[in-house]
């Protein structure tokens, strides 16, 4: 078992320490103002996370406005490390109800020093669940004993909950609509060339699922994947159906998922833990449905002006839509005046960042819209440095669609008492790094 | 700026931002609005051009770029409201420097400020151009500045502006000033009454002379007048006196700038101004106030630079070093630094150095100062103030130091003692001492260069070996050593343990015993040279010692298999070397000496000087401006000169058998001797003609002692001896030869108790030689000797000679020599005894001319035959007995080496006549036809005893070989040298 860490400091981003957490004694206090001076007040902030400075590695992610930094001196295992800064970030924000930033950590340092205390012991990782760390760090009062008032639900068993052979349910749920909750969410990394060759795609997606079950259900899951439905066909001697079959890479299950049936039967088949838990992970490269094209055309009219059109063209189906459509133009520094026409939503220039920004509300399938602008730009007194064309980017969101063609074929639920459950099924697709070079 | 809310609401944005993210962002979205402002078809308002420049000028003192707005701030400039412009000129002044192009716009605004009539605006105006002013603008500007500087009707203000700012312009570019045009108003400024304009003036004028006084000597009375004025305290108004002194500012300046006049003829500027001096000298004193002090020793200070430079009187000289003294004995830690700085400075002139010496008892107090800064400026001064007089108790003095001075200074410390032992030492015996105690005390701090050094010296002086061996011997004894003392103990111990034999406690067995018992004590280096050293022990014992070198034998098995390569290595050669018996003795031999070569610890002290401007060190290198070794002679004289010290020199092999040389006898001795050899040989005393140069044309009145010639022909046949004797001067000669190259050392002997002045050696090099002199001194001290090492590469064949001119002033009169340098070509030529089976194959093999080329020679020097042997062998030409069945003829050979022809044979054959001893008939062949005409040639002239000036008329006719010679015949029998030769010939 791999050391992830010998400290952990959470600071904000003008390197104050929030709250701090040493583990064992091999590093000392004041390495941390080394991170301050050495990494912090540097440029290589963004571009390198982790760092060996005197002997000890600094490896630090900054989630909204706070900097998580391990500090460790031995030879640690940094996946390790950042694991579980991930999952210790979505362990507060379960426990905080949402957000994780300054004020928050702020407004809770009793319980994140009792939920530093639990997740790592002496620089091992513990358990990082939500749902059994709820048990037993709560947020509650105490009740004292002599209280009138009846207990109306028994004292969760800890240890036997840590030790049993299904880890991640408790026993004895009972709900009084038995409900399940699917959503595929993918997100679509894409950067184009600036004559629209496809230089690099592909589709990260998740399954995440919301139990609200009783008992212990067994559930069964099935996608339109390609070697679940080679191995169905297979069993039950009947020709593959025809259609569109994906092949998923790099699938990674939660804990809950039972490993033997899925390598014998290649079914999803699992014992859901009770709330929201993210049940796969997987990749695609091959035949990606890419929701949007762009065309850009930027011509540089001498020293002083430039001329920049866009068009963006929406390629999934006419009945869907994309929400929140943000392209992202850049322009050179020395930008001064901008003009725009829009076909659609709104465009500004935001120096800060040296882009055209332009925001499209709600983009319908099958559509275009256009961006032309005139830019005027300031002369310089540096040496003429030609302008570097960074590419455009893109967010946007577009629901009931799959960039990869994934839909979901079944999922089945079985429990003893035999109750009916209702299964609803979302998709969503978003932009990762969508990025066209111009 | 009160009224610029925009900018104060920016202002107060950034510095609330939490952290430096929001600050870039809030930059970013300023200087964007600013540009959009700035790229607005509409005309800004001043006021918003203004607060917009403001912004970018605050934004770029955050540290962030800013590439634009310089047009907007160039354009302020000739705003008219004082605000906007003023705006403009520090912008301008902060984004651009001075090689911006952009700068070329703002000339023409700036200059109509300056030639304005509003003071404010001159006076922004010139601020900007001192600041930034550039080339370009010292051209454009210069004469309007220099009209604003004497004007009479502007304001001191504008005027002491003006002076700073043609200071700048001066040194962006000299040319704007030139002494003609402006040595007269320079001149009149210095009548200047008010002290700002003065200061001001005398900054500019200090920069002017710095760069050259040549006619500005207007200026040197003015100076001295205006010293005059503030010595004497005479209206100068209360705000230009600083704790009561008059302006000690103007003064420092006024001082610097008199330095940089070489002299000041005028008897009575002199006068007054060394009255002045005298006054500064006597009126300074030690009190409590820090600023008045700092400031009347500014003053002091630079006055007594000044009275250095000024080379003044005994006297006064006497009274600064004693004034110094007292500083360097005051409690103050600044003073006694200063003090001790100025008076290294001092040393550099000669006749203070004994005054110095006075205080040396002081100075070494100052060793034991609590300031390691001031520790090591009187280090300094000590080393430099060091000569053969002091070397013994400074060095002594540095040795007790030693062992309580801290670490930082201790390598410094010893480096510097070893230098100053080893260009001082009395006697070779007191350096090994110094050395050797150097080491014990700390070792630590000795770098490898000082025992290195030790050893070669040890190595190259016979005489001192059996010191240094029962030296290392006693502090072997020592339970506790250094391991650099048990390196320098194994090498000596091992070259020279066995001069001390005799001595009890020495035998080979007990120094084994002893070194061995430190080796387990040691790194791997030092085991190495132990290992080394065993063997030697091991060869010196004869006859064999059956138990040590069973010992030894026993050690040499164990390291065998040690994990470090190179200790194994020598255990295995030695192991093996050590059977083979007597055979070890050669392989063993004794190291040879090294080559004289410049101390490599004077180098290294020259890398790690510190910072101190005007370190002794330099001072020293100053002194001596060449790497030759000075080897003082500090026994008194009586009477006639005692001979020259040649330490390295001592047991020279000639021809195999060790000699005293000629150079340590005395002159008298030496003329004898070489009248001897020159006798012998029959060379006659006159100019060699074939010398390129009439060498002897002298119009000195100085007389050489003894035969140059003869000198010359007998540093021909041997390697050292001496090249040259006049009354004042001695120029021995030592060389060295290997293959084409060779190292002649120059020995440059000042016989005198004064110096010799203005030394000059050029070397006339002929084509086929490449000479190298290293530098040759400028002044020889008395009664020292100098050597200058001379590099010698030959290229090809040729009996050309190089010459030396060489010059030198005793008093008044200027003597110079040419002289002949024994690199002749013999020197290059190598023996080589042959056995008959090697001989007579080459020597059929080069047949006929070129190669093989014969002449009868007549008129030859009648010399019986062995003498005509040792004659040969004499210029390194081996006969081999034996090789002809006639008696009467001699057969040799050489190899000749050269950069052209590398190592090429050379075999000749003398056929002579025993009824006439005047003629016989001479054969030479090399594998080069040039080599074989100058070889043949220069033969003859060793046999030959005609007059050498009718010589050159006499052509040398190459006789070719006899018809008959050649082809040669094939039926005689290999076997029968007598039969091979005369079938041959």
């Amino acid at each position: 078992m791999p050391v992830a860490a010998s400290a952990i400091y959470f600071l904000n981003l003008r390197g104050d320490v929030l709250i701090n957490r040493t583990y064992r004694d091999d590093v000392g206090g004041n390495m941390v103002d080394a991170f301050r001076t050495h990494i912090m007040q540097t440029k290589e902030l963004g571009n390198c996370p982790v760092r060996q400075i005197g002997g000890c590695s600094f490896v630090y992610m900054r989630i909204s406005n706070v900097y998580i930094v391990i500090v460790v001196s031995s030879n640690a295992n940094v996946a390790c490390g950042f694991k579980f800064v991930v999952e210790a970030v979505a362990l507060f924000k379960s426990y905080f109800g949402g957000a994780f930033d300054e004020d928050a950590i702020r407004n809770n340092f009793v319980l994140i020093y009792e939920l530093l205390d639990e997740i790592m012991d002496f620089g091992y990782p513990q358990n990082l669940s939500p749902e059994i760390l709820k048990l037993y760090i709560t947020q509650e009062g105490v009740r004292s004993p002599f209280s009138s008032k009846p207990k109306d639900k028994p004292v969760p068993n800890a240890t036997l909950q840590v030790t049993g052979a299904v880890g991640w349910r408790r026993e004895g749920l009972s709900y009084k609509k038995n409900e399940v909750f699917l959503d595929i969410v993918e997100s679509v990394n894409l950067l184009m060339s600036s004559k629209g060759n496809v230089l690099r795609c592909d589709v990260t997606g998740k399954v995440l699922m919301k139990c609200f079950l009783s008992g212990m259900p067994d559930l069964k899951l099935g996608l339109n994947d390609k070697i679940g439905l080679e191995k169905e066909s297979e069993m039950k001697s009947r020709p593959a159906k025809s259609g569109k079959t994906i092949e998923l890479d790099d699938v990674t299950f939660h804990q809950c998922v039972n490993l033997t049936r899925f390598n014998s039967e290649k079914t999803v088949s699992f014992v859901p833990p009770d709330g929201e838990f993210e049940l796969m992970k997987y990749r695609i490269t091959e035949g990606v449905n890419l929701p949007f094209r762009v065309l850009p055309t930027i011509k540089e009219l001498g020293r002083t002006r430039m001329e920049v059109n866009v068009k963006v063209k929406s390629v999934f189906g006419a009945k869907m839509f994309a929400l929140g459509v943000v392209v992202k133009i850049p322009v050179p520094k020395q930008t001064a005046k901008t003009n725009f026409q829009v076909t659609t939503g709104r465009a500004k220039y935001n120096p800060s960042i040296d882009c055209l920004v332009w925001k499209i509300r709600k983009f319908p399938g099958q559509t275009e819209s256009t961006l032309s602008a005139e830019i005027e730009l300031i002369s310089t007194m540096g040496e003429k440095k030609s302008w570097t064309r960074p590419p455009i980017q893109m967010e946007f969101q577009v629901p009931m669609f799959t960039a990869s063609g994934l839909r979901v074929r079944f999922l089945k639920v079985w429990e003893k008492s035999g109750y009916n459950t209702v299964e609803w099924v979302r998709y969503i697709t978003k932009a990762g790094s969508y990025e066209i070079r111009c | 700026m009160s009224g610029m809310r925009g900018l104060s609401v920016f202002i107060s944005d950034i510095r609330n931002c939490q952290n430096k993210e929001a600050e870039i962002l809030r930059v970013d979205k300023e200087l964007g609005n600013i540009r959009t402002c700035f790229k607005n078809d509409k005309v800004l308002t001043p006021y918003k051009k203004k607060k917009y420049v403001w912004k970018i000028l605050y934004i770029h003192m955050l540290g962030y770029d800013v590439d634009f707005g310089h047009t907007e701030a160039v354009s302020l400039i000739s705003a008219p409201k004082y605000p906007e412009k003023q705006v403009g000129y520090i912008v301008t002044s902060c984004l651009l420097n001075e090689n911006h192009e952009f700068l070329r716009l703002a000339i023409n605004a700036v200059r109509n400020d300056i030639i304005g009539r509003n003071e404010t605006f001159q006076c922004l105006a010139l601020t900007l151009v001192g600041n930034i002013g550039g080339r370009e603008f010292a051209e454009s500007l210069a004469p309007d500045v220099q009209k604003l500087l004497i004007s009479s009707s502007c304001r001191p203000l504008v005027r002491k502006k003006a002076a700073l700012c043609l200071l700048r312009l001066f040194r962006k570019n000299p040319d704007v000033v030139t002494a003609d045009g402006w040595a007269d108003h320079m001149a009149q400024l210095l009548d200047e009454r008010d002290l700002g304009v003065l200061t001001s003036s005398m900054s500019l004028l200090v920069s002017l002379v710095s760069n050259d006084h040549e006619g500005y000597s207007s200026c040197l009375p003015k100076c001295v007048k205006t010293l005059e004025r503030l010595a004497r305290n005479q209206d100068v108004p209360q705000e230009y006196t600083y704790y009561g002194i008059p302006s000690p500012w103007l003064q420092v300046k006024t001082m610097r700038a008199l330095q940089y006049f070489p002299t000041i003829e005028d008897p009575s500027t002199r006068r007054s101004l060394f009255e002045v001096l005298q006054r500064i000298l006597m009126g300074t004193d030690v009190v409590k106030n820090v600023n008045k002090n700092n400031a009347s020793h500014a003053v002091l200070f630079e006055a007594l630079s000044l009275v250095m430079h000024l080379n003044a009187e005994k006297e006064m000289m006497s009274q600064c070093v004693a004034l110094l003294g007292k500083f360097i004995s005051v409690r103050e830690p600044n003073i006694r630094y200063l003090g001790l700085e100025n008076m290294t400075r001092m040393l550099m002139i000669t006749d203070a150095q004994d005054i110095i010496k006075k205080h040396q008892p002081q100075i070494i107090t100052s060793l034991k100062d609590p300031d390691i800064s001031i520790r090591r400026r009187a280090l300094d001064l000590l080393y430099g103030m060091c000569d053969a007089s002091n070397a013994k108790d400074i060095v002594e003095e540095l040795l007790q130091y030693l062992s309580t001075a801290e670490f930082a200074m201790r390598e410094e410390l010893s480096l510097k003692a070893a230098i100053l032992a080893e260009k001082f030492a009395p006697d070779l015996s007191w350096y090994v001492d110094v050395i050797l105690q150097l080491i014990d005390k700390a070792g630590d701090f000795v770098s490898d260069d000082i025992w290195f050094r030790v050893v070669q010296f040890v190595t190259n002086n016979e005489d001192l070996q059996p010191y240094a061996a029962s030296k290392v011997r006693e502090y072997m004894e020592n339970i506790v050593i250094h391991e650099t003392m048990v390196k320098v103990s194994a090498y000596i111990l091992g070259e020279y343990g066995h001069l001390l034999a005799r001595l009890p406690g020495c035998s080979p067995r007990e120094l084994f015993g002893i070194l061995h018992e430190k080796l387990p004590t040691v790194s791997t280096p030092t085991i190495s040279l132990l290992l080394s050293t065993y063997a030697k022990l091991l060869m010196h014992t004869q006859p064999p010692d059956m138990e040590l070198q069973k010992q030894i034998w026993t050690v040499f098995k164990k390291y065998e298999s040690s994990i470090d390569v190179e200790i194994q290595q020598r255990a295995v050669e030695y192991f093996e070397l050590s059977k083979k018996g007597a055979a070890l003795m050669d392989v063993l031999a004794e190291m040879p000496k090294f080559p004289e070569r410049q101390s490599s610890l004077i180098k290294k002290v020259e890398e790690v000087e510190d910072t101190a401007d005007q370190s002794a060190i330099k001072l020293r290198v100053q002194q001596l401006p060449s790497n030759a070794l000075v080897l003082a002679d500090p026994k008194p004289v009586n009477g006639t000169p005692p001979p020259l010290k040649f330490p390295s020199m001592s047991g020279i092999k000639v021809n195999g058998t060790p000699q005293s040389l000629a150079i340590e006898a005395l002159p008298g001795e030496i003329s004898s001797q070489q009248r001897g050899l020159t006798e012998e040989e029959g060379v006659p005393g006159e100019v060699d003609g074939t010398a390129i140069v009439p060498v002897d044309e002298q119009a000195n009145t100085v007389e050489p002692i003894g035969n140059i010639a003869e000198r010359f022909h007998a540093l021909c046949l041997k390697d050292s001896g001496v090249l040259y004797e006049d009354p004042y001067i001695q120029i021995g000669v030592k060389a060295e030869w290997q293959g084409h190259h060779g190292r002649l050392t120059l020995f440059l002997g000042n016989k005198n108790t004064s110096p010799l002045t203005s030394v000059q050696a050029i070397i006339l090099p002929p084509a086929h030689l490449k000479l190298e002199l290293s530098l040759v001194p400028d002044t020889i001290p008395p009664r020292a000797q100098v050597q200058c090492p001379l590099e010698v590469m030959n290229f090809r064949p040729s009996r050309d000679v190089a010459v030396l001119d060489f010059s030198y002033k005793f008093g008044t009169s200027l003597v110079s020599a040419k002289l002949r340098l024994p690199a002749v070509l013999n020197k290059f030529l190598q023996p080589l005894q042959l056995t008959s089976e090697e001989f007579f194959p080459q020597w059929r093999s080069l047949s006929g001319p070129p190669l093989k080329l014969q002449e009868v020679v007549r008129g030859v020097r009648p010399l019986a035959l062995p003498e005509m042997e040792n004659l040969f062998n004499s210029f390194r030409v081996t006969i081999c007995p034996g090789l002809d069945p006639n008696p009467n003829n001699l057969v040799a050979s050489t190899t000749f080496y050269s950069e052209n022809t590398r190592a090429m044979l050379c075999l000749a054959r003398i056929e002579t006549d025993p009824a006439d001893k005047t003629q016989l008939r001479l054969t030479v062949s090399s594998g080069d036809p040039t080599l074989t005409f100058e070889l043949k040639e220069f033969i003859k002239e060793q046999l030959i005893a005609i007059p050498l000036g009718s010589r050159a008329l006499v052509p040398a006719v190459p006789v070719p070989a006899t018809p008959l010679a050649q082809p040669p015949s094939p039926v005689v029998d290999a076997n029968d040298p007598g039969a091979l030769l005369a079938g041959l010939l």
